[in-house]
């Protein structure tokens, strides 16, 4: 395949959905259901419109400066359950009883606790990052092999600068396999949490736009979280291919959960 | 320490901060930091649960989730696996499967909800027809990621033995990639309990998120800790089941962890 291979293909497979929602639409004629042509052309208003670009960017900057947190919290965690037995078994009860923990669902609580601004969404899409790149810094981590730590301890390296710079590098490629996933609940954390408390964000002029029958409104909105979904997994695959243009391509990811 | 075995001590560590959570967490409801309508005490909300275990309303609103989850689930499994096996048999369908997955399995499924509600109504479709949105993508890259990587020389002795291409699939390369599909939906339980409790909160009359929004909504603290600890217990005992199968259908296969 060429280089562009890929891409074309996904550009193709985005026509091919817009084309059987097209026909689709013409040929089951409901009012819930308009055609993809006529919800398409409502994007460029949204994304013209100061208010609704307000919106998603303080959606957009909630979820990056959760995940940051996330990341900044979780790698250091994974890294150390990989080396010691006693931190791992000190975590994976823990973790998984978190795990089915529906995160986004905690919004109603958290909100009682930390009042509706920021700071509630925020602890929501971090909670929903962290278990994934936990999960994948462990299991990097678990695999450094032993003989680099114990030559570097015998060069006289200490146990804290052996985790950053050996385990780290070595574990990096499942560490950014971790994030990639983390990445995407974060979008989605972001959304339903949106949608749950409905008070300011893309989530919300999402479902304000159902409330008023704006229905072409409403596809566009889900045209353009799914395209934010698509080009954030795109971009980070591109990131990590360049730092770790060392390791193996990575498969696509299974997502796991909110 | 040392006079107990291994294993042993090894739960009573994963033990404590479970523990600590909810030492801290009976601590701050009794010293009063947080008054009980913010934070009810463990004892509260724990008595209520079994309370509310034992009451054929709520049940009634379990069982009403459940169907859900069930049912978008074995529509997600059967339709996961057999597209995942197409995409392995047959290298026109994976060239055109392929790049769909690949443009839709990071959007965001919960963002097409609204779509589901205003073709498939309020009722049970629009949930289920959610479910199965989310939990089909885990399953179908299992699947494909594990029958593209069985050993092609059980294909090709089964196939120089006589067997047709849809005959092998079916009875050497898709049971050979068992451990995999069986992970794949393992992830996927765990997806549609919790994708089916957030469709119930965001719109629904009925159900254990519908339980937990109406709770929040006249500030009933102790009835929004229920639902949403029924709904981890839940996710939890599934994972928990279909793992204790996994293991006893993968029994001689040397991967099965």
């Amino acid at each position: 395949m060429m280089r562009c291979g890929p891409a074309l293909a996904a550009l193709a497979a985005c026509l091919g959905l817009f084309a059987a929602w097209e026909i689709g639409a013409r040929l089951a004629g409901i009012d819930g259901l308009p055609p993809a042509s006529q919800a398409l052309v409502q994007i460029p208003s949204i994304l013209g419109d100061p208010e609704s670009l307000l919106h998603i960017g303080a959606s957009l900057q909630r979820m990056i400066v959760g995940f940051a947190l996330g990341v900044a919290a979780a790698v250091p965690i994974g890294l150390t359950m990989g080396r010691s037995q006693h931190v791992a078994a000190f975590f994976n009860p823990l973790l998984m009883v978190i795990y089915p923990v529906p995160k986004a669902a905690l919004m109603p609580v958290i909100m009682l606790w930390l009042g509706v601004g920021d700071a509630s969404k925020t602890l929501v899409i971090f909670l929903g990052v962290t278990l994934p790149v936990i999960y994948h810094s462990y299991q990097g981590s678990r695999a450094v092999e032993q003989k680099m730590l114990w030559s570097a301890a015998a060069m006289g390296m200490k146990a804290p600068a052996r985790l950053v710079r050996i385990v780290l590098p070595a574990a990096l490629p499942e560490i950014l396999a971790g994030c990639r996933v983390g990445l995407v609940l974060a979008l989605i954390t972001m959304v339903t949490s949106e949608m749950i408390a409905r008070q300011t964000g893309i989530g919300n002029i999402l479902f304000n736009s159902l409330d008023m029958a704006q229905y072409d409104t409403v596809y566009a909105m889900i045209v353009i979280i799914g395209g934010l979904g698509f080009v954030l997994d795109a971009a980070f695959e591109w990131l990590r291919g360049r730092l770790v243009a060392w390791a193996e391509p990575s498969h696509p990811i299974i997502v796991g959960t909110t | 320490m040392r006079a107990l075995p291994a294993p042993v001590a090894t739960s009573l560590i994963g033990a404590l901060p479970i523990a600590l959570i909810i030492g801290l967490w009976q601590v701050i409801a009794m010293t009063g930091i947080a008054p009980p309508a913010l934070l009810p005490a463990p004892g509260t909300v724990f008595t209520r649960l079994a309370q509310q275990l034992g009451s054929a309303a709520y049940l009634d609103h379990v069982a009403t989730t459940l169907m859900r989850l069930f049912a978008g689930f074995a529509i997600a499994a059967v339709a996961g696996v057999a597209l995942g096996i197409t995409m392995t048999g047959s290298r026109w369908a994976g060239a055109v499967i392929a790049p769909l997955v690949r443009v839709l399995s990071p959007v965001p499924k919960i963002a097409l909800y609204p779509a589901f509600i205003l073709t498939l109504g309020f009722e049970d479709a629009s949930k289920i027809a959610l479910v199965v949105a989310d939990a089909i993508f885990p399953i179908l890259l299992a699947t494909s990621q594990g029958t593209a990587a069985v050993e092609p020389k059980l294909a090709w002795s089964a196939q120089a033995a006589g067997a047709s291409r849809l005959r092998c699939l079916l009875t050497v390369v898709l049971p050979a990639a068992l451990p995999s599909v069986l992970t794949g939906c393992r992830i996927a339980l765990v997806i549609s309990c919790i994708v089916v409790f957030l469709a119930e909160m965001i719109t629904s009359t009925d159900g254990l998120g519908h339980l937990l929004v109406r709770a929040a909504r006249s500030f009933q603290s102790v009835d929004m800790f229920v639902p949403l600890i029924t709904i981890s217990l839940l996710g939890l005992l599934l994972n928990a089941g279909f793992n204790a199968l996994r293991r006893r259908l993968l029994t001689g296969f040397p991967e099965a962890d």
